[in-house]
């Protein structure tokens, strides 16, 4: 027997048997299992996960590529009340941010139908944003009597809403001119300025008024309101040299 | 020539060791069942063995043994070869040990309250019991020291391990080893006189 019992105590517990071969056997299996079990959760959350991440890749595709993507978010707004909810209550106060009830543009765009051949295409990639501009103002019908009282509150929303119908729906590019300039005059720095330059611009290019639709979209070109527009009003340009 | 010969015949066996460690542990990182169930085969007693002797308990060695072998394929990735696997996968129980520390030292207590009644085949039990006395003191003892103090001395006294090994093992430096090793003989010391074994 050692003198140091720190060295014997050491040297017993060396000698310390292990678990029987069962034991080694029981959690051999145990390990297997949950192996197993690791597996089976990750294909679970794997199988679950990949279908909903690829759909969703496939939907967010299809809706940027058709522009329905916009649509189902306006839809799923309207749905959840987002849009009344939020128009409804600055219409009380007098303050409306959008006019109330612009008639809704179809994918089948006015704009694009009434372009000559050459403009067709700027126009159908200029349609998803109209068309967002526009629908960004639509309300539920539900909301029209608001949309009379939002009229009374500011008298330039109605004269939006006569441009946008001459433009959008009576496809009237002459009167289209017209009631954008109306509104212009009413409203030179309204927050659908921007919209109403750049519609009664398309409205000129229609006509053939080649000089106006150039100044009118120069400013657009040269980046004046940001990137709103710039690449189609530079597109256009192009197309309207001489 | 003849010597030549050998040393050819040794190396090109060493790697193929080395191929087929590889491949292991590619098998491994995709968490391949047989892989595990392989290395479980190879290794197991080495783990279980340094399991018990660290925790003084054969239901919390077999926990830690188990966890270790289930958590192997996420730690593998970290495996880069310079060690051997067993060192690796003694590595991964160190690391997994302070969770079961405590359990161990509650079921070590119980059972001591209760009375083991496991029997034990021994050709001298009175040898055995002491033994077995012995082992039970020192576990108890380890219990007193931090759990830095306790793998060190358990992986340098008790297993054997050389302190380059043991500091490879724990991921810290020789000295640092030492130092532990150190004051765990010294607090382990007074804790046995205080049992009664001084």
């Amino acid at each position: 027997m050692s003198n140091d019992p720190l060295a014997e105590a050491t040297r017993a517990l060396r000698e310390t048997e292990t678990a029987s071969d069962f034991e080694a056997r029981a959690t051999r299996t145990r390990v297997m299992t949950g192996l197993h079990q690791t597996r089976v959760r990750r294909r679970t959350r794997l199988a679950f996960l990949l279908p909903v991440a690829a759909s969703l890749v496939a939907v967010s595709a299809w809706g940027a590529v058709s522009g329905q993507g916009r649509r189902a978010l306006d839809k799923l707004e309207r749905l959840v009340g987002i849009t009344v909810s939020a128009t409804a209550p600055s219409r009380a106060k007098g303050t409306p941010r959008r006019p109330a009830t612009p008639p809704a543009v179809t994918s089948n765009s006015p704009e694009q139908a009434l372009l000559p051949p050459s403009y067709q295409a700027e126009a159908a990639e200029a349609t998803p944003i109209a068309a967002r501009a526009a629908s960004s103002a639509r309300v539920t019908a539900s909301a029209s009597s608001s949309a009379s009282r939002a009229d009374r509150a500011d008298p330039t929303l109605s004269l939006y809403r006569a441009a946008h119908t001459a433009h959008f729906v009576d496809r009237d590019p002459t009167r289209a001119v017209a009631a954008w300039d109306a509104y212009l005059s009413a409203a030179p720095n309204g927050e659908f300025a921007p919209e109403a330059r750049y519609n009664r611009a398309l409205s000129l290019v229609r006509l053939g008024r080649s000089n106006e639709a150039r100044s009118a979209l120069m400013p657009f070109a040269n980046g004046a309101y940001g990137g709103y527009r710039k690449a189609e009003a530079s597109a256009l340009l192009e197309r309207l040299e001489p | 020539m003849t010597i030549l010969g050998l040393t050819m015949v040794t190396q090109q066996t060493l790697a193929d060791d080395a191929v087929l460690a590889d491949e292991l542990v590619l098998r491994l990182q995709r968490a391949d069942p047989s892989a595990v169930a392989e290395v479980y085969d190879a290794h197991h007693a080495a783990v279980r063995a340094f399991a018990k002797r660290l925790l003084g308990d054969a239901a919390s060695a077999e926990d830690l043994v188990h966890e270790v072998f289930v958590s192997l394929p996420q730690a593998v990735r970290k495996f880069r070869g310079d060690a051997a696997l067993r060192t690796f996968l003694i590595s991964i129980a160190v690391n997994h040990a302070r969770h079961h520390v405590r359990a161990a030292q509650r079921r070590r207590r119980a059972l001591s309250a209760y009375g083991d009644t496991k029997s034990h085949d021994s050709t001298d039990p009175e040898r055995e019991a002491r033994r077995r006395e012995l082992a039970e003191s020192l576990s108890r003892a380890l219990d007193t020291l931090p759990i830095d103090q306790r793998v060190a001395f358990v992986l340098c006294e008790v297993e054997e391990r050389s302190s380059r090994e043991a500091a490879e093992i724990v991921g810290a430096p020789e000295a640092t080893l030492r130092t532990r090793l150190f004051h765990a003989k010294k607090k382990l010391r007074l804790a046995l006189q205080t049992e009664g074994l001084g």
